[in-house]
Protein backbone atom coordinates (compact mmCIF):
# COMPACT_ATOMS: atom_id res chain seq x y z
CA UNK A 1 0.00 0.00 0.00
CA UNK A 2 2.50 2.23 -0.84
CA UNK A 3 -0.42 5.08 -2.43
CA UNK A 4 -1.56 4.70 1.43
CA UNK A 5 0.51 8.32 1.86
CA UNK A 6 -1.43 9.48 -1.18
CA UNK A 7 -4.66 9.05 0.57
CA UNK A 8 -3.37 10.75 4.05
CA UNK A 9 -2.54 13.90 1.85
CA UNK A 10 -6.01 14.01 0.00
CA UNK A 11 -7.72 13.98 3.33
CA UNK A 12 -5.58 16.79 4.82
CA UNK A 13 -6.32 18.80 2.01
CA UNK A 14 -10.60 17.89 2.41
CA UNK A 15 -9.72 18.86 6.05
CA UNK A 16 -8.43 22.00 5.47
CA UNK A 17 -10.95 23.08 3.12
CA UNK A 18 -13.51 21.95 5.34
CA UNK A 19 -11.95 24.02 7.95
CA UNK A 20 -11.41 27.56 5.79
CA UNK A 21 -15.22 26.79 4.71
CA UNK A 22 -17.17 28.61 7.54
CA UNK A 23 -15.48 31.88 6.37
CA UNK A 24 -15.61 31.27 2.46
CA UNK A 25 -18.74 30.55 1.35
CA UNK A 26 -18.59 33.00 -1.77
CA UNK A 27 -16.43 34.91 -3.45
CA UNK A 28 -16.67 38.12 -5.32
CA UNK A 29 -16.90 36.16 -8.49
CA UNK A 30 -19.72 34.26 -6.76
CA UNK A 31 -21.67 37.10 -5.93
CA UNK A 32 -21.33 39.17 -8.56
CA UNK A 33 -23.36 35.91 -10.80
CA UNK A 34 -27.09 36.01 -11.41
CA UNK A 35 -29.30 33.60 -10.29
CA UNK A 36 -29.88 32.57 -14.02
CA UNK A 37 -26.22 32.50 -14.30
CA UNK A 38 -25.35 29.88 -12.14
CA UNK A 39 -28.45 27.82 -12.90
CA UNK A 40 -26.47 27.73 -16.21
CA UNK A 41 -23.34 26.69 -15.23
CA UNK A 42 -24.02 24.56 -12.83
CA UNK A 43 -27.31 22.59 -13.63
CA UNK A 44 -25.55 22.28 -17.38
CA UNK A 45 -22.65 20.14 -15.58
CA UNK A 46 -24.55 17.17 -15.53
CA UNK A 47 -27.54 17.64 -17.68
CA UNK A 48 -29.51 20.59 -19.30
CA UNK A 49 -30.77 23.02 -17.36
CA UNK A 50 -34.37 22.49 -16.34
CA UNK A 51 -37.11 24.70 -17.37
CA UNK A 52 -38.41 27.26 -14.67
CA UNK A 53 -41.98 25.88 -15.51
CA UNK A 54 -41.53 22.20 -14.13
CA UNK A 55 -42.19 22.73 -11.04
CA UNK A 56 -44.51 25.38 -8.77
CA UNK A 57 -42.21 27.47 -6.78
CA UNK A 58 -43.11 25.36 -2.93
CA UNK A 59 -41.89 22.07 -5.71
CA UNK A 60 -38.47 24.32 -6.09
CA UNK A 61 -37.56 24.40 -2.74
CA UNK A 62 -37.16 20.65 -2.56
CA UNK A 63 -35.53 20.25 -5.88
CA UNK A 64 -33.32 22.82 -5.48
CA UNK A 65 -32.11 21.77 -1.92
CA UNK A 66 -31.63 18.43 -3.26
CA UNK A 67 -29.59 19.74 -5.79
CA UNK A 68 -27.61 21.95 -2.92
CA UNK A 69 -26.93 18.53 -1.77
CA UNK A 70 -25.99 16.29 -4.55
CA UNK A 71 -24.28 19.26 -6.56
CA UNK A 72 -22.48 20.41 -3.93
CA UNK A 73 -23.75 23.97 -4.77
CA UNK A 74 -22.99 26.54 -1.76
CA UNK A 75 -25.94 28.02 0.38
CA UNK A 76 -25.89 31.48 -1.54
CA UNK A 77 -25.61 29.43 -4.92
CA UNK A 78 -28.45 27.57 -4.11
CA UNK A 79 -30.60 30.87 -2.63
CA UNK A 80 -29.71 32.58 -5.89
CA UNK A 81 -30.64 29.64 -8.74
CA UNK A 82 -34.29 28.95 -6.75
CA UNK A 83 -35.32 32.65 -6.55
CA UNK A 84 -34.38 32.54 -10.31
CA UNK A 85 -36.61 29.75 -10.86
CA UNK A 86 -39.43 31.24 -8.69
CA UNK A 87 -39.18 34.36 -10.63
CA UNK A 88 -38.84 32.74 -13.87
CA UNK A 89 -41.74 30.11 -14.12
CA UNK B 1 -35.23 -3.93 -41.44
CA UNK B 2 -33.22 -1.70 -40.10
CA UNK B 3 -34.62 0.86 -42.22
CA UNK B 4 -37.93 0.59 -41.52
CA UNK B 5 -37.06 0.57 -37.67
CA UNK B 6 -35.44 4.18 -38.31
CA UNK B 7 -38.21 5.55 -40.31
CA UNK B 8 -40.88 4.43 -37.87
CA UNK B 9 -38.38 6.35 -34.92
CA UNK B 10 -38.33 9.59 -37.01
CA UNK B 11 -42.23 9.95 -37.68
CA UNK B 12 -42.58 9.06 -33.92
CA UNK B 13 -40.00 12.21 -33.13
CA UNK B 14 -41.95 14.43 -34.98
CA UNK B 15 -45.20 13.44 -33.44
CA UNK B 16 -43.48 13.87 -30.13
CA UNK B 17 -42.04 17.40 -30.74
CA UNK B 18 -45.49 18.79 -32.60
CA UNK B 19 -47.41 17.51 -29.31
CA UNK B 20 -44.65 18.84 -26.38
CA UNK B 21 -44.69 22.56 -27.99
CA UNK B 22 -48.86 22.66 -27.90
CA UNK B 23 -48.68 21.30 -24.74
CA UNK B 24 -46.27 24.13 -23.37
CA UNK B 25 -48.46 26.77 -24.64
CA UNK B 26 -51.83 25.50 -23.26
CA UNK B 27 -49.69 25.51 -19.81
CA UNK B 28 -48.85 28.59 -19.97
CA UNK B 29 -52.41 30.18 -20.53
CA UNK B 30 -54.15 28.35 -17.39
CA UNK B 31 -51.27 29.32 -15.22
CA UNK B 32 -52.08 33.11 -16.28
CA UNK B 33 -55.70 32.20 -15.40
CA UNK B 34 -55.15 30.49 -12.48
CA UNK B 35 -52.45 33.73 -11.20
CA UNK B 36 -55.43 36.25 -12.11
CA UNK B 37 -58.47 33.87 -9.75
CA UNK B 38 -55.79 33.74 -6.79
CA UNK B 39 -55.46 37.27 -6.52
CA UNK B 40 -59.55 37.72 -6.39
CA UNK B 41 -59.52 35.39 -3.15
CA UNK B 42 -59.72 36.66 -0.04
CA UNK B 43 -56.07 36.91 2.33
CA UNK B 44 -57.31 34.44 4.52
CA UNK B 45 -58.47 31.64 1.67
CA UNK B 46 -55.37 31.66 -0.12
CA UNK B 47 -53.57 31.39 3.73
CA UNK B 48 -55.10 28.31 3.65
CA UNK B 49 -53.38 26.68 1.03
CA UNK B 50 -50.52 28.01 2.05
CA UNK B 51 -47.34 25.29 1.78
CA UNK B 52 -46.14 23.75 5.42
CA UNK B 53 -42.48 23.76 5.64
CA UNK B 54 -42.74 19.81 5.17
CA UNK B 55 -43.07 19.32 1.16
CA UNK B 56 -42.57 16.28 -0.42
CA UNK B 57 -41.71 15.91 -4.16
CA UNK B 58 -41.70 12.39 -6.09
CA UNK B 59 -39.26 12.48 -8.70
CA UNK B 60 -37.33 9.68 -10.77
CA UNK B 61 -36.91 8.25 -14.40
CA UNK B 62 -37.97 5.45 -16.35
CA UNK B 63 -36.09 4.25 -20.01
CA UNK B 64 -36.80 1.32 -21.87
CA UNK B 65 -35.84 0.47 -25.55
CA UNK B 66 -35.28 -2.00 -28.94
CA UNK B 67 -32.01 -3.87 -28.63
CA UNK B 68 -30.72 -5.27 -31.52
CA UNK B 69 -27.48 -7.80 -31.79
CA UNK B 70 -26.49 -10.50 -34.28
CA UNK B 71 -28.31 -12.91 -32.14
CA UNK B 72 -31.47 -11.35 -31.73
CA UNK B 73 -33.92 -8.09 -32.36
CA UNK B 74 -35.80 -7.01 -28.67
CA UNK B 75 -37.17 -4.84 -26.45
CA UNK B 76 -35.69 -4.71 -23.31
CA UNK B 77 -37.59 -3.42 -20.02
CA UNK B 78 -35.16 -0.96 -18.76
CA UNK B 79 -36.04 0.36 -15.30
CA UNK B 80 -38.08 2.02 -13.55
CA UNK B 81 -36.51 4.78 -10.72
CA UNK B 82 -38.94 6.76 -8.10
CA UNK B 83 -37.43 9.26 -6.10
CA UNK B 84 -38.67 10.04 -3.34
CA UNK B 85 -37.75 13.67 -2.13
CA UNK B 86 -39.11 14.70 1.67
CA UNK B 87 -38.23 18.20 2.76
CA UNK B 88 -38.72 17.86 6.32
CA UNK B 89 -37.37 21.52 7.42
CA UNK B 90 -35.09 23.99 5.87
CA UNK B 91 -32.21 22.45 6.71
CA UNK B 92 -33.02 18.59 6.82
CA UNK B 93 -33.72 16.63 3.59
CA UNK B 94 -34.78 12.60 2.83
CA UNK B 95 -33.81 11.58 -0.37
CA UNK B 96 -34.72 7.52 -1.27
CA UNK B 97 -34.59 6.31 -4.94
CA UNK B 98 -35.78 2.50 -5.67
CA UNK B 99 -34.86 0.76 -8.73
CA UNK B 100 -37.50 -1.47 -10.55
CA UNK B 101 -36.00 -3.45 -13.82
CA UNK B 102 -37.25 -6.51 -15.54
CA UNK B 103 -34.64 -9.76 -15.80
CA UNK B 104 -35.37 -12.82 -16.98
CA UNK B 105 -39.21 -12.14 -17.05
CA UNK B 106 -39.21 -11.12 -13.13
CA UNK B 107 -39.00 -8.06 -11.52
CA UNK B 108 -36.45 -6.96 -9.40
CA UNK B 109 -36.76 -3.84 -6.81
CA UNK B 110 -33.98 -2.47 -5.18
CA UNK B 111 -32.78 0.35 -3.01
CA UNK B 112 -30.46 2.02 -4.64
CA UNK B 113 -29.96 4.68 -2.21
CA UNK B 114 -32.13 6.33 0.68
CA UNK B 115 -30.49 8.86 3.14
CA UNK B 116 -30.66 12.20 4.69
CA UNK B 117 -29.02 15.57 4.85
CA UNK B 118 -28.94 18.02 7.66
CA UNK B 119 -27.22 21.07 6.60
CA UNK B 120 -25.09 22.03 8.87
CA UNK B 121 -23.06 25.28 7.49
CA UNK B 122 -24.00 27.33 4.47
CA UNK B 123 -20.90 24.80 3.35
CA UNK B 124 -20.91 22.06 5.11
CA UNK B 125 -23.79 19.03 4.63
CA UNK B 126 -23.99 15.67 6.93
CA UNK B 127 -25.47 12.60 5.12
CA UNK B 128 -26.06 9.76 6.60
CA UNK B 129 -27.81 6.22 4.93
CA UNK B 130 -27.45 4.70 2.22
CA UNK B 131 -25.73 6.85 -0.64
CA UNK B 132 -24.07 7.06 -3.87
CA UNK B 133 -20.50 7.23 -3.08
CA UNK B 134 -19.28 10.41 -4.44
CA UNK B 135 -16.02 8.20 -6.21
CA UNK B 136 -15.33 9.76 -9.72
CA UNK B 137 -17.89 11.48 -11.85
CA UNK B 138 -20.10 9.02 -13.46
CA UNK B 139 -21.71 6.27 -10.92
CA UNK B 140 -22.83 9.99 -8.50
CA UNK B 141 -23.75 12.34 -11.37
CA UNK B 142 -23.86 10.67 -14.81
CA UNK B 143 -25.38 7.17 -14.34
CA UNK B 144 -29.52 8.04 -14.75
CA UNK B 145 -31.11 7.21 -18.08
CA UNK B 146 -31.94 10.61 -18.96
CA UNK B 147 -28.41 12.02 -18.14
CA UNK B 148 -26.44 9.10 -19.60
CA UNK B 149 -25.78 9.92 -22.97
CA UNK B 150 -26.28 6.24 -23.97
CA UNK B 151 -28.15 3.48 -23.42
CA UNK B 152 -25.26 1.38 -21.91
CA UNK B 153 -22.23 2.31 -19.45
CA UNK B 154 -18.61 2.57 -19.78
CA UNK B 155 -16.88 -0.56 -19.17
CA UNK B 156 -16.31 -1.74 -15.56
CA UNK B 157 -18.71 1.61 -14.14
CA UNK B 158 -22.09 -0.98 -14.49
CA UNK B 159 -23.54 -2.66 -11.27
CA UNK B 160 -21.04 -6.00 -11.69
CA UNK B 161 -18.52 -3.26 -12.14
CA UNK B 162 -14.87 -2.37 -10.39
CA UNK B 163 -15.87 0.83 -8.66
CA UNK B 164 -18.20 1.29 -5.87
CA UNK B 165 -22.31 2.33 -6.56
CA UNK B 166 -23.50 2.99 -3.25
CA UNK B 167 -22.69 2.68 -0.18
CA UNK B 168 -24.06 2.66 3.60
CA UNK B 169 -22.39 5.13 6.04
CA UNK B 170 -22.11 8.82 6.95
CA UNK B 171 -20.67 11.95 5.23
CA UNK B 172 -19.43 15.43 5.28
CA UNK B 173 -19.73 16.83 2.06
CA UNK B 174 -20.27 20.65 0.91
CA UNK B 175 -18.45 23.46 -1.47
CA UNK B 176 -16.89 26.48 -0.65
CA UNK B 177 -14.13 29.04 -2.67
CA UNK B 178 -10.32 29.41 -2.17
CA UNK B 179 -10.40 32.99 -2.82
CA UNK B 180 -11.55 33.00 -6.63
CA UNK B 181 -11.65 29.18 -7.25
CA UNK B 182 -14.78 26.99 -6.51
CA UNK B 183 -14.11 24.02 -4.71
CA UNK B 184 -16.25 20.94 -3.40
CA UNK B 185 -16.04 18.04 -1.37
CA UNK B 186 -16.31 15.06 0.61
CA UNK B 187 -15.36 12.55 3.01
CA UNK B 188 -17.05 9.77 4.22
CA UNK B 189 -16.97 6.47 6.28
CA UNK B 190 -18.73 3.16 4.97
CA UNK B 191 -18.93 -0.13 5.08
CA UNK B 192 -16.95 -0.75 1.93
CA UNK B 193 -16.57 -3.48 -0.62
CA UNK B 194 -16.05 -6.89 0.47
CA UNK B 195 -13.10 -9.60 -0.96
CA UNK B 196 -14.75 -12.46 -2.55
CA UNK B 197 -12.13 -15.27 -1.15
CA UNK B 198 -13.18 -17.87 -3.66
CA UNK B 199 -13.92 -20.15 -1.46
CA UNK B 200 -17.44 -20.93 -2.71
CA UNK B 201 -16.37 -19.79 -6.28
CA UNK B 202 -12.97 -19.95 -7.01
CA UNK B 203 -13.93 -18.44 -10.29
CA UNK B 204 -14.67 -15.17 -8.06
CA UNK B 205 -11.94 -15.25 -5.94
CA UNK B 206 -9.90 -12.25 -5.31
CA UNK B 207 -13.01 -10.09 -6.79
CA UNK B 208 -14.69 -7.07 -5.08
CA UNK B 209 -18.77 -6.11 -4.04
CA UNK B 210 -19.71 -3.36 -3.41
CA UNK B 211 -22.77 -2.38 -1.13
CA UNK B 212 -22.94 -5.82 0.43
CA UNK B 213 -24.89 -5.83 3.99
CA UNK B 214 -24.13 -6.65 6.80
CA UNK B 215 -20.12 -5.78 7.01
CA UNK B 216 -17.67 -8.44 6.84
CA UNK B 217 -15.40 -7.30 9.36
CA UNK B 218 -15.21 -4.24 11.84
CA UNK B 219 -12.93 -2.29 9.72
CA UNK B 220 -15.02 0.89 7.97
CA UNK B 221 -13.69 1.70 4.76
CA UNK B 222 -12.54 5.44 4.48
CA UNK B 223 -12.60 8.13 1.29
CA UNK B 224 -13.08 11.17 -0.27
CA UNK B 225 -13.35 12.98 -2.98
CA UNK B 226 -12.09 16.82 -3.68
CA UNK B 227 -13.07 18.76 -7.06
CA UNK B 228 -11.89 22.28 -8.46
CA UNK B 229 -13.08 24.26 -11.03
CA UNK B 230 -10.16 26.62 -12.39
CA UNK B 231 -12.27 28.71 -14.21
CA UNK B 232 -14.29 31.88 -13.12
CA UNK B 233 -17.72 30.09 -15.31
CA UNK B 234 -17.12 26.88 -13.24
CA UNK B 235 -16.92 24.77 -16.86
CA UNK B 236 -14.14 22.93 -16.11
CA UNK B 237 -13.94 20.49 -13.14
CA UNK B 238 -11.18 18.39 -11.83
CA UNK B 239 -11.74 16.01 -9.50
CA UNK B 240 -9.79 13.84 -7.51
CA UNK B 241 -11.42 10.28 -5.44
CA UNK B 242 -9.69 8.15 -3.21
CA UNK B 243 -10.78 5.38 -0.36
CA UNK B 244 -9.09 3.07 1.67
CA UNK B 245 -10.42 0.00 3.93
CA UNK B 246 -9.57 -3.26 4.82
CA UNK B 247 -11.98 -5.39 2.70
CA UNK B 248 -11.28 -9.62 3.70
CA UNK B 249 -13.96 -11.38 6.04
CA UNK B 250 -13.02 -11.32 10.17
CA UNK B 251 -11.46 -13.76 11.69
CA UNK B 252 -10.43 -15.44 8.06
CA UNK B 253 -6.79 -15.78 6.35
CA UNK B 254 -7.91 -12.20 4.34
CA UNK B 255 -9.05 -10.32 7.52
CA UNK B 256 -5.87 -7.92 7.26
CA UNK B 257 -5.95 -7.52 2.94
CA UNK B 258 -6.70 -4.52 2.34
CA UNK B 259 -7.59 -2.37 -0.96
CA UNK B 260 -7.26 1.31 -2.62
CA UNK B 261 -9.19 2.81 -5.11
CA UNK B 262 -8.36 6.53 -6.60
CA UNK B 263 -9.92 8.12 -9.42
CA UNK B 264 -9.13 11.95 -11.70
CA UNK B 265 -12.27 12.65 -12.84
CA UNK B 266 -12.98 16.03 -15.10
CA UNK B 267 -15.80 17.63 -16.89
CA UNK B 268 -15.67 20.58 -19.56
CA UNK B 269 -19.29 22.13 -20.47
CA UNK B 270 -19.19 25.77 -22.50
CA UNK B 271 -21.21 27.15 -25.06
CA UNK B 272 -19.30 27.44 -28.03
CA UNK B 273 -21.41 30.63 -30.16
CA UNK B 274 -19.59 29.89 -33.49
CA UNK B 275 -21.31 27.15 -34.07
CA UNK B 276 -24.14 27.78 -31.54
CA UNK B 277 -23.34 24.49 -29.30
CA UNK B 278 -23.40 23.17 -26.19
CA UNK B 279 -19.95 21.12 -26.24
CA UNK B 280 -19.93 18.53 -22.80
CA UNK B 281 -16.33 16.69 -22.22
CA UNK B 282 -16.59 14.17 -19.19
CA UNK B 283 -13.64 11.66 -18.56
CA UNK B 284 -12.46 9.18 -15.70
CA UNK B 285 -9.59 7.07 -14.63
CA UNK B 286 -9.94 4.56 -11.99
CA UNK B 287 -7.74 2.58 -10.55
CA UNK B 288 -8.09 -0.51 -7.61
CA UNK B 289 -5.46 -2.31 -6.16
CA UNK B 290 -6.11 -4.47 -3.29
CA UNK B 291 -3.12 -6.77 -1.57
CA UNK B 292 -1.36 -9.47 -2.54
CA UNK B 293 -3.69 -12.99 -1.16
CA UNK B 294 -3.63 -16.37 -2.08
CA UNK B 295 -7.16 -17.59 -3.62
CA UNK B 296 -8.16 -21.16 -4.27
CA UNK B 297 -6.97 -22.58 -7.74
CA UNK B 298 -10.21 -23.18 -9.63
CA UNK B 299 -8.98 -26.34 -11.90
CA UNK B 300 -6.97 -27.90 -9.25
CA UNK B 301 -9.03 -28.36 -5.91
CA UNK B 302 -6.59 -27.97 -2.78
CA UNK B 303 -4.16 -25.70 -4.84
CA UNK B 304 -3.99 -22.15 -4.66
CA UNK B 305 -2.18 -18.94 -6.82
CA UNK B 306 -1.81 -15.56 -6.58
CA UNK B 307 -1.92 -12.58 -8.71
CA UNK B 308 -0.92 -8.79 -9.13
CA UNK B 309 -4.75 -8.01 -8.22
CA UNK B 310 -5.02 -4.46 -9.89
CA UNK B 311 -7.59 -3.52 -11.90
CA UNK B 312 -7.89 -0.18 -13.90
CA UNK B 313 -10.77 1.47 -16.06
CA UNK B 314 -11.50 4.55 -17.91
CA UNK B 315 -13.62 6.47 -19.95
CA UNK B 316 -14.22 9.53 -22.24
CA UNK B 317 -17.04 11.41 -23.74
CA UNK B 318 -17.68 13.79 -26.11
CA UNK B 319 -21.36 15.04 -27.04
CA UNK B 320 -22.56 18.24 -29.10
CA UNK B 321 -25.81 19.55 -29.05
CA UNK B 322 -26.54 22.98 -31.11
CA UNK B 323 -28.97 23.94 -28.88
CA UNK B 324 -28.71 27.55 -30.19
CA UNK B 325 -29.61 26.99 -33.52
CA UNK B 326 -32.81 28.34 -35.18
CA UNK B 327 -34.03 25.19 -36.28
CA UNK B 328 -36.41 23.57 -33.59
CA UNK B 329 -35.88 20.24 -35.12
CA UNK B 330 -32.12 20.47 -35.14
CA UNK B 331 -31.58 22.40 -31.46
CA UNK B 332 -32.54 19.27 -30.22
CA UNK B 333 -30.22 17.17 -31.58
CA UNK B 334 -27.16 15.99 -29.76
CA UNK B 335 -24.20 13.42 -31.29
CA UNK B 336 -22.41 11.76 -28.90
CA UNK B 337 -19.44 9.31 -28.89
CA UNK B 338 -17.57 7.39 -25.98
CA UNK B 339 -14.95 5.28 -25.40
CA UNK B 340 -14.13 3.13 -22.62
CA UNK B 341 -11.02 0.39 -21.43
CA UNK B 342 -11.24 -1.62 -18.77
CA UNK B 343 -8.46 -3.98 -17.42
CA UNK B 344 -8.88 -6.56 -14.63
CA UNK B 345 -5.58 -8.55 -12.87
CA UNK B 346 -3.37 -10.67 -15.77
CA UNK B 347 -3.82 -14.30 -14.69
CA UNK B 348 -7.08 -14.30 -12.24
CA UNK B 349 -9.57 -16.17 -13.54
CA UNK B 350 -12.06 -13.27 -14.20
CA UNK B 351 -9.59 -11.17 -16.46
CA UNK B 352 -10.74 -9.13 -18.33
CA UNK B 353 -9.07 -6.66 -21.30
CA UNK B 354 -11.52 -4.76 -22.99
CA UNK B 355 -12.22 -1.85 -25.02
CA UNK B 356 -15.79 -0.25 -25.79
CA UNK B 357 -16.76 2.53 -28.70
CA UNK B 358 -20.28 3.86 -28.42
CA UNK B 359 -21.60 6.27 -30.88
CA UNK B 360 -25.01 8.09 -31.00
CA UNK B 361 -27.17 10.38 -31.79
CA UNK B 362 -29.68 11.94 -29.30
CA UNK B 363 -33.21 13.44 -29.80
CA UNK B 364 -34.45 15.59 -26.43
CA UNK B 365 -38.10 16.11 -26.70
CA UNK B 366 -37.85 18.19 -23.51
CA UNK B 367 -34.61 19.17 -21.05
CA UNK B 368 -35.06 15.62 -19.34
CA UNK B 369 -36.60 13.33 -22.19
CA UNK B 370 -34.73 11.76 -25.09
CA UNK B 371 -34.65 9.13 -27.92
CA UNK B 372 -31.17 7.88 -28.39
CA UNK B 373 -30.07 5.98 -31.27
CA UNK B 374 -26.39 4.45 -30.66
CA UNK B 375 -24.00 1.96 -31.41
CA UNK B 376 -21.55 -0.09 -29.14
CA UNK B 377 -18.38 -2.23 -30.41
CA UNK B 378 -16.44 -3.91 -27.84
CA UNK B 379 -13.67 -5.90 -28.64
CA UNK B 380 -11.05 -7.71 -26.37
CA UNK B 381 -10.85 -10.39 -24.01
CA UNK B 382 -14.46 -10.77 -21.43
CA UNK B 383 -13.42 -13.02 -18.25
CA UNK B 384 -16.97 -12.31 -16.64
CA UNK B 385 -16.32 -10.30 -13.91
CA UNK B 386 -17.42 -6.39 -14.64
CA UNK B 387 -16.85 -7.09 -18.54
CA UNK B 388 -19.70 -7.62 -20.88
CA UNK B 389 -19.70 -11.10 -20.85
CA UNK B 390 -22.70 -11.64 -18.54
CA UNK B 391 -24.63 -9.29 -20.60
CA UNK B 392 -23.92 -10.90 -24.58
CA UNK B 393 -21.47 -8.10 -24.94
CA UNK B 394 -20.06 -8.02 -28.51
CA UNK B 395 -21.58 -5.66 -31.13
CA UNK B 396 -24.87 -4.17 -30.41
CA UNK B 397 -27.49 -1.36 -32.18
CA UNK B 398 -29.97 0.62 -28.96
CA UNK B 399 -33.21 2.16 -29.85
CA UNK B 400 -33.75 3.88 -25.76
CA UNK B 401 -35.94 6.20 -24.71
CA UNK B 402 -35.48 7.49 -21.34
CA UNK B 403 -37.91 9.81 -19.19
CA UNK B 404 -36.62 12.09 -16.07
CA UNK B 405 -39.54 13.47 -13.82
Amino acid sequence: MKKIPIIIGLFAVIAAIVISSSCATTSDIASAKSGAQLWGENCLRCHNTPSPETFSDTEWDVAVMHMRVRANLTENEATKIAEFLKTAN
Amino acid sequence: MKNRIKQVALLVLVGFSTLAIAQQDTAIQVKSTLDMQVAQLPPAVVNDWKPGKSRFLLRGYSHSGLEITEEEISFVGGSFNPLLLFRQSDRLLFEGELEMELEGGETHIGLEYANMSYLLTDALTLRAGKFLVPFGTFVPNLHPAWINKFPSRPLGAGHDGIMPGSDIGIELRGAAYLGPVKTNYSVYAINGPQLNSGDIEAEEGGVLHYALVPDNNKDKTIGGRIGFFPMSNSALEIGISGLYGKVGDKDSKYEDVAAMLYAVDMSYVRNLPGISSVLDIKAQYTAVKVEDAEYPEPDEPGETHTFDNSSTTWFAQLSLRPAFVENKFFQNLEVAGRYSKLTTPEGAPWEVDQDQWEIGLNYWLDWRTLFKFSYRTISGEAGGHGGEEAEGGGDAFFIHWAIGF
